[in-house]
C-alpha cells in the first residue's frame, strides 16, 4: 500500500497535460519537494469563506470622492472631467474586506494566450448587468444600480445609474440595453437561434425601455429565476466583456457598435469595411470589434480596461477613469494601476514562475500537484498559499452512456442502462485511497452532489448511498445480474458468450488533475469485482468528438458548475452540447420529445422538475432541486468519486503585500472567481 | 549544370505543391476542428455552446464546406500573399509567425554557431590525439551529451537557474523587455538569455559532431596523401587542416538541409519546456487547436525551408568535395 502511495503519488506531480517535459518536471519537481515526509499540508491551508462587500445602504454612501494621482494629474490638465461627473450620481460602493487601501503599482499575473480570455475576465472584467456576493448567497447590484419585482413575478425592473459612462466618457443608458436586446439577440446572423435563458416555459421574455434609465423584463409566465441569470448566469447578464464575442451579455455600447451594423450603416459601405479588415461576413467584423480582450477601441464598463490586447505576449489592463467602483470614503477603485498577464508557454513554465514568486494573486493553472513544491519556497518568494476549494460534488466523476446504441454492442448498452449495474461499479470504487492518494486528503469522496451549505443539498445519506466501498455488496449485485461466469482471470464474462465483459473508460487529455492516472488507480480496484475496464485516453476534441457521436462508454469528466443545478447542464443531461452526459437526452428535452432519444421515466420526472425549477420560488426550486440530486446519486445516473477539492483553479498564491486578498474566496465560475473577492479592492501595503 | 539546376528547381516546386497538400490534409485528417476545441475551452470554464451557435460558427469560419474547397479557399489567398486570419489568435497569420521568426532565428543561430565552434575543434583534436586522455574525457561527455534528453537537461537548468542565480523563468526577455520596443538594451538583454537554450540546443548536436568528425578524420588521417604531404615536409598544422579536414568537413555541409527549417521552428520541445516565444510552440499549438491556416502556414514555410536548403547543400556539395561528380558525366 505505502509503496503504490508513493508512486501514484510521483505519478500525481506529473502534470496533467500529458507532454513528455510535463512527466519529466514531474519526476524533477518530486525529488526536489519536501514530499519524503508523509505529513498533509492541504487541510490547514483552507481558510475562512470572507470577501469585500457591496453596501445598498445609501446612509453610507461616501459624499466626496477621491482618485489615483495620475487620473487627478489628468483632471487638472483639463484631459478628463472631476471625478464626481466621471462616476456619476450613483457609485457602487464596495466595502472592503479588511481596510481602505492607497493607490498604485501593478499586479502580476500568468496566462495561456488569446483562448485564455476569461483569465482577465475573470480578474478585471466584471460588468455583468447584475451579480453574485463574495458567498454566492444573494444577488446584488453591479452595473444596473437596483431591481424590483412585480407581485406576480412577471415583470421585473432593472434600475441603472444616472450619470454611468462608458470608459470613452459617452452615457451608458437603457438604450445600450435595447441595443442588444433589438439588434443584437434578435438578429439572426449574430443570434442564429433563440435561447433557452430567454424563455420561460418555452415561451420567450422581452425587454422594454421605461425612461433613459428604467428598463423591464417581460415574462409571459413567472420567472424568478431570471434575477440569477442577470447576476452573471445567463446570456442577458453575462456583460460584454465576458461574451460581447458571442454577442450575448445583456447590454452593448450601441454608439460604438451600429458602425458596424447592417440596420444602421449603408450595406455597400460596411460590406467595403468588411472586406478591408479581412472578414468574410459583417457579423465576424461585428464580433471581433465587441470583443473587449482583442480591440482596444470598444468601450467598455469594467473597472479596469485593456490597454495591450489578449493576443499579445503581454496582455495589461489599466484603470478606466470612469470606473463606477468607490470604496466607502469614496475613493475610486482600482486601487492597484495595472494588472500585468504575462504569456506561458506552457503551464510548467507558468506553474514554476508561480514557485518563484513572479505573480502576485493567481489560481488559475496553477496545479495542485505543485502544492509541496509552492509551499518550500512561500516565503522565500513572498508569497502565501491559500486553497480555494470547489463546492461541487465531482472533481472526477463517472459517467456512463445511458444511449450507448444497442445496434453496435447490445450487451455493453444493456448494462450501461443498467440501475444496479452502475450501483455494483459504484459500490466497487475506494474513494478513500485516491483522495488521499490524487487530493492530498482535501477533497470529499461520494457521491457528485455538492457541499452541505448548497441550497440543493439532498441530506447526507445521499453522499454515501451507493458510494461507499462495499466490494462484496458490488459482487453479489453482479452475481444477481447473471454475470457468474467468469475466466482464467476472473473477470466475468458477456452473458451472449462472447468472451469477457469488457468496457471502456474515456480520460481526455488537459485536465486539472491527471486523470488517466486516476482512472487507471479505479480500474485496478474494480478488478476485485471482476469488471474488465480500460482506460482509454484521448485529446479533448477527439473526445468530445465521440460524445457527439454517441461513441463513448464510460467517460471521466468533472460536474464543476452543478453547485447551480438549475443554470447548469452537467448533472441532467438536458443539453445538446457534448459537455453534457448524453446530448441525444438533452435533444429529447430540448424538442420536447421530438426528437433524441426518451430518456428512462424516472429521469422524465427529473427533468419535469428542472424546468419547473425556473418559474418557482426560492423554497420550491430548493425543494426540486434536492429531489432532482436524490434520483441523481439513486439510481447513480454519474458515478460520484471525489469533489469538493481546490483542484479546479483553487491553489492560490498571494503576494504577502496584497491587501484585501480573502483567507478562502468562493471557488465557482458564478462568482467569476476571483471576481466576488472584487480584485478591485486589493492595494498595496507599503 | 543549367539542366541540372532547372530541374532541380522544377522538382523543388512540385514538391512545395505536393507538401501544400499534405501539410493541409494532414492537419485536417484528426477528428473535429477548431470548433470542437473552442467548446472544450469554454467547458472547461463552465459554459456551452447550443447546437445553433456551433453551426453558425462552423460556417463563420467556413469549416462547414469540403476539404477540397477549403484548401483552394486557402492556398488562393496564400499566393496572393495572404495567410488569412488565425482561428485562434484572431490576429492574421502573417502577423504572428513574422513576430516570432527573428527571435526563433536568432535561437537557433545562437545554437548553430555555439555547435560548430565547439564540434569542430574538439573534433580534430580528438582524432588527432586519439586515445589520449583528453580524448576519453571528451568521448565521455559527448556520450553523455548525446543520451541525455535535450528537454531534461532544459528543465534541470531552468530549475537549478532560478534556485541558484535567480534567473526569470522561461522565455527570453526580462519582464521589462518583453515588449519593450527594440532598442540596444532590449538586444542586450535578448543576449543575455540566449545562453540557457543555446546550450540546451546545442549539447546533443555538439556531441554528434564531435563523434561524426573525429571519425571522419580518423579515416583520412591514414590515407596516402596525408603521408605524402608529411614526407613532403608540410608542416602539421597544414597538413591536417589543409586537405584531412576539409575531406571531413562534408557531413557538416549536408546537415545544412536540415539546419534550414530548424532556423525557422527551433527545436519544439525545449522551446516549449523553456517557455521561448518562437515558431515551435506555436505550431504545436495550432495544430492542439486544429487552427488550421496557422498550422498550415507553419508547416508549409517548413517544407519550403527544407526545400531550400536540400538545394543549397547539394550545391555546396558540389563546390566544396571535388571528389563528386554529377550523373551522368564522368
Amino acid at each position: 500500500m505505502t509503496r503504490l502511495l508513493n508512486m501514484t503519488r510521483r505519478g500525481f506531480l506529473r502534470t496533467t497535460t500529458g507532454a513528455i517535459p510535463a512527466a519529466a518536471m514531474g519526476q524533477l519537481l518530486s525529488v526536489t519537494s519536501a514530499f519524503a515526509q508523509e505529513e498533509r499540508p492541504g487541510p490547514s491551508l483552507i481558510g475562512k469563506l470572507e470577501g469585500p462587500k457591496v453596501v445598498r445602504d445609501e446612509s453610507r454612501f461616501p459624499t466626496s470622492f477621491q482618485e489615483a494621482p495620475q487620473l487627478a494629474e489628468q483632471v487638472s490638465s483639463g484631459a478628463l472631467p472631476a471625478v464626481a461627473e466621471r462616476i456619476g450620481e450613483d457609485p457602487l460602493v464596495i466595502e472592503p474586506l479588511n481596510e481602505i487601501g492607497t493607490f498604485g503599482g501593478i499586479l502580476r499575473r500568468g496566462f495561456t494566450g488569446p483562448s485564455d480570455e476569461w483569465n482577465g475576465v475573470r480578474i478585471g472584467g466584471h460588468d455583468t448587468v447584475l451579480a453574485m456576493d463574495y458567498a454566492n448567497n444573494e444577488v446584488v447590484p453591479n452595473v444596473a444600480r437596483d431591481w424590483e419585482w412585480s407581485d406576480d413575478q412577471r415583470v421585473l425592473t432593472l434600475y441603472l445609474r444616472r450619470g454611468m459612462k462608458w470608459s470613452d466618457g459617452e452615457p451608458l443608458t437603457a438604450d445600450d440595453f435595447m441595443f442588444w436586446y433589438e439588434d443584437m439577440y434578435q438578429n439572426e446572423d449574430l443570434t442564429p437561434s433563440p435561447h433557452a435563458h430567454m424563455a420561460i416555459n418555452g415561451k420567450p421574455i422581452t425587454m422594454e425601455k421605461v425612461d433613459d434609465f428604467t428598463i423591464r423584463y417581460v415574462c409571459p409566465d413567472p420567472y424568478p429565476l431570471l434575477l440569477k441569470l442577470l447576476a452573471g448566469a445567463g446570456v442577458m447578464g453575462y456583460g460584454p466583456a465576458q461574451y460581447g464575442r458571442r454577442a450575448q451579455g445583456g447590454f452593448a455600447p450601441k454608439h460604438y457598435l451600429t458602425q458596424f451594423h447592417p440596420a444602421y450603416v449603408d450595406q455597400a459601405e460596411l460590406d467595403k469595411m468588411v472586406e478591408e479588415a479581412g472578414f468574410d461576413n459583417w457579423k465576424g467584423l461585428f464580433l471581433n470589434r465587441i470583443d473587449w480582450a482583442i480591440n482596444l477601441d470598444v468601450p467598455a464598463v469594467t473597472a479596469w480596461i485593456p490597454e495591450t490586447l489578449a493576443n499579445t505576449p503581454t496582455w495589461r489592463l489599466k484603470r478606466n477613469p470612469y470606473s463606477i467602483y468607490v470604496d466607502t470614503e469614496g475613493n475610486q477603485l482600482p486601487y492597484i494601476d495595472e494588472v500585468v498577464m504575462s504569456l506561458a508557454e506552457n503551464l510548467e513554465v507558468l506553474n514554476l514562475r508561480a514557485v518563484a514568486g513572479e505573480y502576485d494573486y493567481q489560481s488559475r493553472h496553477i496545479d495542485m500537484g505543485k502544492l509541496p513544491v509552492l509551499l518550500e519556497n512561500a516565503d522565500q518568494a513572498g508569497y502565501d498559499v491559500k486553497l480555494d476549494p470547489g463546492s461541487y460534488g465531482g472533481d472526477f466523476i463517472i459517467r456512463p452512456n445511458l444511449t450507448f446504441p444497442e445496434d453496435k454492442d447490445p450487451e455493453i448498452a444493456k448494462w450501461l442502462k443498467s440501475v444496479e449495474f452502475r450501483r455494483a461499479l459504484s459500490l466497487g470504487i475506494e474513494r478513500d485511497q485516491l483522495n488521499e492518494t490524487f487530493w492530498l486528503g482535501v477533497g470529499v469522496p461520494g457521491s457528485p452532489i455538492p457541499e452541505p451549505e448548497n441550497a440543493y443539498y439532498p441530506g447526507d445519506e445521499y453522499k454515501t448511498r451507493w458510494h461507499e466501498y462495499d466490494p462484496a455488496q458490488a459482487n453479489q449485485i453482479l452475481d444477481e445480474l447473471g454475470l457468474t461466469e467468469r475466466d482464467s482471470e476472473g473477470f466475468r464474462m458477456r452473458t451472449d458468450g462472447k468472451g469477457r465483459l469488457r468496457l471502456e473508460l474515456m480520460t481526455m487529455t488537459g485536465m486539472f488533475l491527471p486523470f488517466t492516472q486516476i482512472a487507471e488507480v479505479i480500474v485496478n480496484q474494480w478488478r476485485d469485482i471482476g469488471i474488465d475496464v480500460r482506460v482509454d485516453e484521448v485529446e479533448r476534441g477527439l473526445g468530445f468528438n465521440r460524445v457527439s457521436g454517441n461513441e463513448q462508454q464510460l467517460w471521466a469528466w468533472s460536474n464543476d458548475t452543478t453547485e447551480a443545478l438549475f443554470l447548469a447542464i452537467h448533472a441532467l443531461p438536458v443539453s445538446t452540447s457534448p459537455a453534457s452526459q448524453n446530448p441525444l437526452f438533452g435533444l429529447w428535452y430540448d424538442s420536447n420529445g421530438e426528437k433524441g432519444i426518451e430518456p428512462p421515466e424516472r429521469m422524465q420526472e427529473a427533468m419535469a422538475k428542472y424546468r419547473k425549477g425556473a418559474g418557482v420560488t426560492d423554497e420550491e426550486r430548493a425543494k426540486l432541486g434536492k429531489e432532482i440530486w436524490s434520483y441523481l446519486v439513486d439510481d447513480v445516473v454519474a458515478i460520484g468519486v471525489v469533489g469538493q477539492s481546490p483542484a479546479l483553479m483553487g491553489v492560490r498564491v498571494s503576494n504577502k503585500k496584497l491587501g484585501n486578498s480573502p483567507a478562502r474566496q468562493f471557488n465557482s465560475t458564478l462568482v467569476r472567481t476571483p471576481g466576488g473577492s472584487i480584485p478591485e479592492t486589493f492595494f498595496w501595503k507599503s | 549544370m543549367v539542366s541540372y539546376l532547372v530541374r532541380r528547381l522544377f522538382m523543388a516546386i512540385v514538391t512545395m505543391v505536393a507538401i501544400s497538400v499534405l501539410s493541409f490534409a494532414i492537419i485536417q485528417l484528426p477528428p473535429g476542428d477548431y470548433i470542437t476545441t473552442y467548446i472544450a475551452q469554454l467547458a472547461a470554464d463552465g459554459t456551452s455552446l447550443s447546437d445553433a451557435e456551433v453551426l453558425a460558427l462552423r460556417e463563420q469560419y467556413g469549416l462547414d464546406q469540403s476539404f477540397l474547397v477549403q484548401y483552394l479557399r486557402w492556398i488562393a489567398s496564400v499566393l496572393h500573399g495572404d495567410f488569412g486570419m488565425s482561428m485562434e489568435w484572431r490576429r492574421p497569420v502573417s502577423e504572428l509567425i513574422g513576430e516570432r521568426l527573428w527571435l526563433t532565428m536568432a535561437v537557433a543561430v545562437a545554437a548553430i554557431l555555439l555547435t560548430w565552434a565547439l564540434a569542430l575543434p574538439i573534433g580534430i583534436y580528438s582524432a588527432v590525439r586519439r586515445y589520449s586522455v583528453a580524448d576519453y574525457a571528451f568521448t565521455i561527455v559527448g556520450f553523455i551529451g548525446l543520451a541525455v534528453p535535450n528537454f531534461l537537461l532544459a528543465l534541470a537548468l531552468m530549475y537549478f537557474g532560478y534556485k541558484f542565480f535567480g534567473i526569470n523563468i522561461g522565455g527570453l526577455f526580462s519582464p521589462a523587455y518583453v515588449d519593450a520596443p527594440w532598442s540596444l538594451a532590449r538586444v542586450w538583454d535578448l543576449i543575455k538569455h540566449l545562453p540557457l537554450p543555446a546550450i540546451v540546443l546545442g549539447t546533443a548536436g555538439t556531441a554528434e559532431m564531435i563523434r561524426v568528425m573525429r571519425a571522419n578524420l580518423l579515416d583520412e588521417l591514414h590515407r596516402p596523401y596525408v603521408k605524402t604531404a608529411r614526407a613532403r615536409g608540410l608542416d602539421e598544422r597544414r597538413v591536417i587542416l589543409k586537405y584531412p579536414v576539409r575531406v571531413a568537413l562534408n557531413p557538416f555541409v549536408s546537415i545544412l538541409a536540415y539546419l534550414f527549417p530548424y532556423i525557422v521552428s527551433g527545436s519544439i520541445i525545449v522551446s516549449l519546456v523553456l517557455g521561448l516565444p518562437t515558431v515551435g510552440p506555436l505550431l504545436l499549438r495550432a495544430l492542439l487547436a486544429q487552427d488550421m491556416f496557422l498550422a498550415g502556414a507553419i508547416v508549409l514555410l517548413l517544407g519550403i525551408m527544407t526545400v531550400i536548403g536540400t538545394f543549397l547543400s547539394d550545391m555546396l556539395l558540389l563546390w566544396i568535395d571535388p571528389r563528386i561528380r554529377l550523373e551522368g558525366r564522368s
